[in-house]
């Protein structure tokens, strides 16, 4: 098991393991000093990252690292799915009153609009997505270098 | 997340919501939203106490909404957080249900709709 104070975790491919890492995103983010909407953002996007892997890449295993620095904290989505790079799919929104519009696939527009920065690269079969985000007035960037 | 749903004057059902509406919370109250759409003429989703928003709660509410709206209803949603606010609008969910600050407002605004719509009808 992960100390409180590790930045790393591996979860299995399963939708109850999204939620499980919601848990962990959250606490991590707790512990680090985050502030509320850099835990937000932070939340937001690995929840979408982390569906889509499962239930559109078939994904069997995921890693999350996150790692505070001076100005953010950037958070690492590894997973072993089929390729996806989220950087390059449109940002769909709903563009006007209407009864035909879908009920999902708003991912890639939150996760822009949350995230700072991304950046996707395909590695020895992992889809690895790089998220940088502010990390608010309450960040503490030394908790990690503890042991 | 807790979900209490409370009958208004019969036309709109207002549902209160409080937690997180990550997965596990939209586990819990999918099925429910399910019926109310199907049932209610008009529903408005009291946000105040919801601290998160992601990918399933977005998908309840948009799917509430698509029913609501495809029978002729009406949906809103109140009270949101500025970061939950931000989620709804950045995925255009406010092109197809209200954003009000409060629920007397959002029921101000669609008792006003629901009676526009009645008299067109009529």
């Amino acid at each position: 098991m992960n100390s409180p104070r590790s930045c790393s975790r591996d979860f299995p491919g399963t939708v109850e393991a999204a939620s499980d890492a919601e848990i962990w995103i959250a606490n991590q983010a707790s512990a680090l000093g985050l502030g509320q909407e850099a835990e937000f953002a932070i939340g937001l996007c690995l929840e979408e990252v982390f569906l889509n892997a499962v239930k559109h890449g078939n994904a069997n295993r995921a890693t999350i690292s996150m790692c505070a620095e001076p100005h953010g904290v950037i958070v690492e989505f590894a997973d072993d799915g089929a390729p996806f790079d989220p950087t390059l799919a449109p940002a769909k929104r709903i563009s006007g009153p209407t009864q035909d519009f879908d009920i999902g696939g708003y991912g890639a527009g939150l996760m822009q609009k949350f995230s700072r920065r991304m950046s996707y690269s395909r590695f020895e079969g992992m889809n690895r997505l790089v998220l940088e985000f502010d990390a608010g007035r309450n960040a503490s960037p030394d908790s990690l270098s503890a042991p | 997340m807790d979900m209490k749903v409370i009958q208004d004057d019969g036309d709109i059902a207002h549902v209160v919501l409080d937690g997180r509406f990550d997965i596990q919370g939209a586990q819990e109250v999918d099925s429910r939203f399910d019926e109310l759409a199907k049932s209610s003429k008009a529903l408005i989703v009291d946000l105040a106490k919801v601290s998160f928003l992601a990918s399933l709660g977005i998908r309840t509410l948009m799917l509430s909404a698509k029913t609501l709206i495809r029978s002729g209803g009406e949906m809103a949603v109140c009270g949101a957080n500025e970061s939950v606010e931000k989620v709804l609008r950045t995925t255009g969910f406010n092109e197809v249900a209200g954003i009000y600050p409060d629920y007397p407002s959002a029921a101000g605004a669609l008792r006003e709709r629901l009676g526009a719509f009645s008299t067109k009808k009529a």
